[in-house]
Parts: C-alpha cells; sequence; structure tokens
C-alpha cells in the first residue's frame, strides 16, 4: 500500500488505525491507570480519574464489552465489590494506540 | 492530544494515592520525639546505669509509645482511610522497586546500627563527630525513602532531621543550649512533621467522603 507521507515524515493513515475505543479521553485514562497496576477496585479507580460513579461505570462496560477489561465482582462486608484489571487483549491495545500516537503526532513539525 | 503517554506519572499517582495519607508522617513524627524527649529523660537514668545502658534504656521505654501509635494508626487506616482510598495490587515493576527498597533500608540499617553501637563502646571523640553517622544515617535512609516511595517531601525531611543533631550541636556550644540542643532541633522537626501528617490526613478525609456503594457497570 502507497503511504500518503508528507515531507515532515508524518504517517497520516495511522490514524485512521487508532482504536477509538482507546481513544476517548477517559477511557484513555482509565486504561493508561490500569496498564500501570495489575488491578484495584472500583472505589480506588474512581478516586484517582475524579470520575462519577456512572461516567466510570459507563465506560468500563464499554471496556469490558471489547474485552479490554475484567471485571471480577464479589461482595465484601455484604457490599458488591469490583476488582477490574486489564486483559492481555486491553495491554495490546493500549501498547498499539501508545505507539501509533507517539508515531504520528511525535513527528509533527513545531 | 499529548504527543506522548507519561506511564511514570500515572504508576507515581496511582502509587502515592495508596500510602500518601499523612498516616506515614505521623508516625515518623512519634520516632523523631524520642530525641527530642529522650535526651531529657536519659539525663536522670544515664547518672545511674551509664551512657550505653541509660540511653539503650531511654530507647526502649519509647517502644510501647511507637508500638500504640502503629496500632492506632492502623486501626485508623482500616476504618476510615481504607474505605475512602479502595484497593490496588501494583505490577511486577513497582514490586521490584519495593523489594530493592526494602533490602537497601535493611542493609542500611544493619550497617549504622554497628556504627552506632561501636560509637557508643568506643570513647567518644568531639560532639560534632558523634553525630555525623547519625546524620548520614538519617539523611541517607530519607533520601533512598523520598526516591523509591516517590515522596518529595522526605528529601526535606531527610535535611530537616540530618541537621537535627548539627544545629543542636551548634546551639549548644554557642548559646549553652542544653542536652546537645537535641529537644530544639528535633522538637522543631517533630512538630513540623507531625502537622504536615495531620493536615494530609485530614484533607485526604475531607476530600474523600465514605463511598456510596458501587454501581454494578452494566450497558
Amino acid at each position: 500500500m502507497e503511504k500518503r507521507q508528507t515531507t515532515d515524515g508524518l504517517e497520516v493513515e495511522k490514524l485512521v488505525d487508532i482504536d477509538p475505543l482507546v481513544h476517548a479521553p477517559a477511557r484513555l485514562m482509565v486504561m493508561t491507570y490500569l496498564y500501570v497496576v495489575d488491578n484495584l477496585d472500583f472505589v480506588y479507580l474512581r478516586r484517582i480519574t475524579g470520575l462519577s460513579w456512572g461516567n466510570l461505570s459507563t465506560h468500563l462496560t464499554k471496556l469490558e464489552e471489547a474485552g479490554y477489561v475484567k471485571l471480577e465482582k464479589s461482595f465484601v462486608d455484604k457490599k458488591p465489590h469490583t476488582m477490574i484489571s486489564l486483559t492481555d487483549e486491553g495491554r495490546k491495545a493500549f501498547r498499539d494506540y501508545k505507539d501509533s500516537i507517539q508515531e504520528v503526532l511525535g513527528n509533527l513539525p513545531d | 492530544m499529548s504527543q506522548s503517554i507519561d506511564l511514570k506519572q500515572a504508576d507515581r499517582k496511582v502509587f502515592t494515592a495508596s500510602f500518601d495519607d499523612g498516616l506515614v508522617d505521623i508516625f515518623i513524627s512519634s520516632v523523631t520525639l524520642m530525641f527530642a524527649v529522650g535526651p531529657l529523660t536519659t539525663a536522670y537514668i544515664n547518672p545511674y546505669l551509664g551512657d550505653f545502658w541509660g540511653d539503650l534504656l531511654g530507647t526502649v521505654m519509647f517502644l510501647p509509645l511507637w508500638g500504640i501509635t502503629y496500632l492506632v494508626l492502623r486501626w485508623i487506616r482500616k476504618k476510615f482511610v481504607g474505605p475512602r482510598r479502595g484497593v490496588v495490587k501494583f505490577g511486577p515493576t513497582r514490586k521490584r522497586k519495593m523489594s530493592t527498597f526494602s533490602w537497601l533500608m535493611l542493609t542500611l540499617n544493619v550497617v549504622f546500627l554497628i556504627l552506632g553501637i561501636l560509637f557508643a563502646v568506643v570513647p567518644s571523640g568531639p560532639g560534632w563527630l558523634n553525630v555525623l553517622p547519625f546524620s548520614a544515617m538519617v539523611l541517607i535512609s530519607f533520601t533512598l525513602a523520598a526516591y523509591f516511595l516517590d515522596l518529595n517531601r522526605f528529601y526535606i525531611y531527610g535535611l530537616m532531621l540530618g541537621l537535627a543533631p548539627i544545629v543542636g550541636e551548634w546551639l549548644y556550644r554557642e548559646f549553652g543550649v542544653s542536652h546537645h540542643g537535641f529537644p530544639v532541633t528535633f522538637g522543631i522537626a517533630t512538630v513540623v512533621i507531625f502537622l504536615v501528617g495531620l493536615v494530609k490526613l485530614f484533607s485526604i478525609l475531607r476530600e474523600n467522603p465514605f463511598p456510596v456503594e458501587e454501581p454494578t457497570p452494566q450497558a
């Protein structure tokens, strides 16, 4: 395939390959934090992201449906407790996204 | 959109959010309190027991205080901070870093314990010389802790506590402040560290109310 490459070496067509599911700011933030840990619970994730319960819950559901995160539900003191972790697929998606965005935007002229 | 994602910054934020609740500072202040109050108590004990056994007893006397402080802080963390903070398990990189830190601190403590005993047993030199190993130990320990725990204020604690015996000795020589100035310099450091911890703890409790029951993620 012929690459649409500018004289500055910007591979514009790579932007098309960027995963829109990861690209959304809130989900990107969630995946970034999940990438650096083994797992964490809902309370912890909500605290460090600053997202509301509902917002976070919606984003997690989308990521779970895509197979990017794993939610392990249990009960602690009779209250629901959810541990959240990135799946291997989610880790790969995040790495690919990070590489792509760095490759495209990192070569932008000032 | 940033050109890159700073994973180190994310790791630092997740990590410090797990324990930077001021309780560590409060516990440190309970330890440094010994250096502020200890000289006052040992001044009464040492004439009867000698310097070595007097200092040792003076230190041992603080063990119950540390024990109680530790238990109380642990209870506060479990009952009030933990539920607000949530649960996190770190990845292999952070675990390796913590393991390295633990080994370094253990080694350092053993080395300085031996040095401390040597300085206590061997006839002591001038006051300035006596306090230098202690200052070095405190400075190195807090610098390592600041680096490995990503807590920048520990650099300041290290400087403050490392300089405390030297400044204390200077106060003693220049102004005749009693007990080598320890009650003054360590007293100030203890109050500062305690207050920082207290402010940090209350701000964590205020900014993070008890979470409501978490919603079940659904489409």
